[in-house]
């Protein structure tokens, strides 16, 4: 199979931004055409964009054009958008890649981005509600917080998974996000904030949530053939793994073991010919702290219901076994759905060029990996990451 | 003719008559206070919610089955802060996911009657009925004792 490579990375900066839905497009566009050298706009023959919901929080469809126009390009191989919720930005950068291998495409470029903030807050939570089953689940007043917080009660009844484990987490990922100017979060938040910060869905606090976040991200993506004509160090991609189990929540065979992951992983780790613990770091999707307990589990860095045992001992910190989410991850930068996932290369790339601040660095990394979890943990997908070809 | 409030996009209940879902009976059996699904008559395959094609084995034909009214709460939370559009007025309120009775299903439903500190891993709880302002039909479930 071809080898794909990344070649470029740009960031809008996450927060709550006085920037409208195509600003924080063109700011990640600029973002990722300052970064690269040497490449002519007209040789973008495909465009992919990762966008969860632009028709609710931007009331714009058919996003694709409107960004190439944006960027200034004429794709002409593939232009699509990628939806796949909170992985919608991981998609687009899944679908290039595949048409790359073909060898469809030639240079791609993916943007990932989502403004979140609205006017009326109501409006964005009542959105977020159609992420799950809204016909069955999300008309009950559901939606992710109640799903992760039942998450963390199975866990902490079936494992004894404490909350002061769970604001570890939280107080981890913060003090990453000090560390990066474009975090929606860039203040400490040692545990024992987390744990007097407002009730949410218990028993899971306001800084057990990621927030509600603009943003966006770019990469562009070409052959291994291509890959040095535009940088010197390109970020190969070598594995992938997802999969998609139930969507309707009565269908769950676990809430505390997220049967989908496990199985992204193996094919994860299967397609790249590596174990878990050849990663050198991990960006894994902390939507809540709950969720990167559980993933350190089901993603095989530690025994399953040693996940807060592993962040006790600060296993998933830089010098620990398996340093996880070094940016921030979600709850330290913000989730702003369609650009987390590519928020999350751009880590992966910036880690194995090693121009990450010193803090964050982990120091000659070869290999990494990049995990989305999207709507109620039931789609999980990966991609492997190397600073060489496979 | 249900008359909806909201706009339609921002409603979270299913149209429920015949003119725009061809599981109508579902609803007209909860107005009687019964929770049914289909069962595929050709695999027997149990699906929760009702189909209309199925899933395992290709077939359209199916009968309704009543499920249990009964079950225990698998997993609960509370929705303390930031429902959703028309549920504002509900808060706080109580979500758990009920293992129905002798069944796979794990229905995630509002739990009534009670307050979050009441409710316990295991807790029985059964079904109850009611009508929404615009008359449509709706289910939650309640402690049992
Ligand atoms: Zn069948």
């Amino acid at each position: 199979m071809k080898n794909v490579a990344i070649v470029a990375c740009g960031l809008a900066p996450f927060g709550v931004r006085k920037a409208t839905w195509r600003e924080l497009v063109q700011e990640a566009s600029k973002a990722v055409f300052d970064d690269v050298q040497n490449l002519d706009k007209k040789d973008i023959d495909s465009l992919f964009v990762g966008a969860a919901m632009p028709e609710r929080f931007a009331f714009q469809s058919h996003v694709a054009p409107l960004v190439a126009e944006q960027v200034g390009i004429v794709p002409h191989k593939v232009v699509t958008r990628t939806e796949l919720a909170c992985s919608s930005g991981q998609s687009a950068v899944r679908t290039a890649w595949a048409s790359i291998v073909t060898g469809l495409s030639d240079i791609a470029l993916c943007l990932g981005v989502e403004k979140m903030n609205m006017p009326n807050m109501l409006e964005t939570q009542t959105s977020m509600a159609c992420v799950l089953e809204r016909e069955w689940d999300g008309v009950q007043g559901a939606s992710a917080p109640p799903f992760f917080a039942m998450c963390a009660q199975r866990h902490m009844h079936e494992y004894g998974t404490t909350v002061e484990q769970m604001a570890m987490v939280s107080e981890k990922n913060h003090h990453f996000s000090t560390t990066n100017p474009y975090a929606q979060f860039q203040k400490e938040i040692p545990a024992e904030k987390v744990l007097g910060s407002p009730m949410i869905a218990p028993p899971l606090r306001l800084f057990d949530c990621s927030g509600i976040t603009d943003g966006a991200a770019a990469v562009i993506l070409t052959s291994e053939e291509r890959a040095k004509e535009f940088t010197d160090v390109p970020t190969y991609i070598i594995g992938s793994g997802q999969c998609s189990m139930a969507s309707n929540l009565a269908n769950y065979k676990s809430l505390s073991t997220w049967h989908p992951l496990k199985i992204a992983a193996k094919e994860a780790y299967r397609s790249a010919k590596i174990g878990p613990m050849d990663l050198d770091f991990a960006e894994v999707h902390d939507c809540f702290t709950i969720s990167e307990i559980i993933e350190y589990e089901d993603a095989g860095f530690c025994e399953k219901g040693e996940g807060g045992k592993f962040i006790e001992e600060g296993q998933s910190n830089i010098g620990g076994k398996m340093p996880i989410n070094t940016r921030g991850g979600l709850l330290g930068t913000g989730h702003p759905l369609g650009a987390t996932g590519i928020g999350q290369i751009v880590e992966i790339m910036q880690q194995f060029r090693s121009t990450v601040p010193k803090e964050r660095l982990v120091d000659g990394a070869e290999m990494a990996m990049a995990h989305n979890l999207s709507g109620a943990a039931n789609v999980h997908s990966i991609l492997v990451f190397g600073r060489s070809p496979r | 003719m249900t008359t909806i409030v909201l706009p339609y996009m921002l409603d979270f209940y299913p149209l429920q008559d015949e003119d725009n879902t061809r599981i109508h009976q579902f609803y007209a059996s909860l107005r009687e206070g019964k929770l049914t699904t289909t069962k595929c008559k050709d695999c027997g395959g149990l699906f929760w919610p009702p189909r209309v094609a199925c899933p395992g084995c290709n077939s359209d034909q199916f009968e309704w089955v009543e499920l249990p009214d009964e079950g225990e709460l698998y997993a609960f939370t509370a929705m303390l802060l930031g429902a959703p559009l028309g549920m504002e007025k509900d808060v706080p309120f109580v979500l758990g996911m009920v293992q129905l009775d002798g069944t796979e299903f794990k229905v995630l439903s509002r739990i009534g009657n009670t307050k979050y500190e009441d409710c316990s891993l295991g807790m029985r709880v059964k079904l109850e009925t009611y009508e929404l302002e615009d008359g449509r039909v709706w289910f939650r479930f309640v402690p049992a004792d």
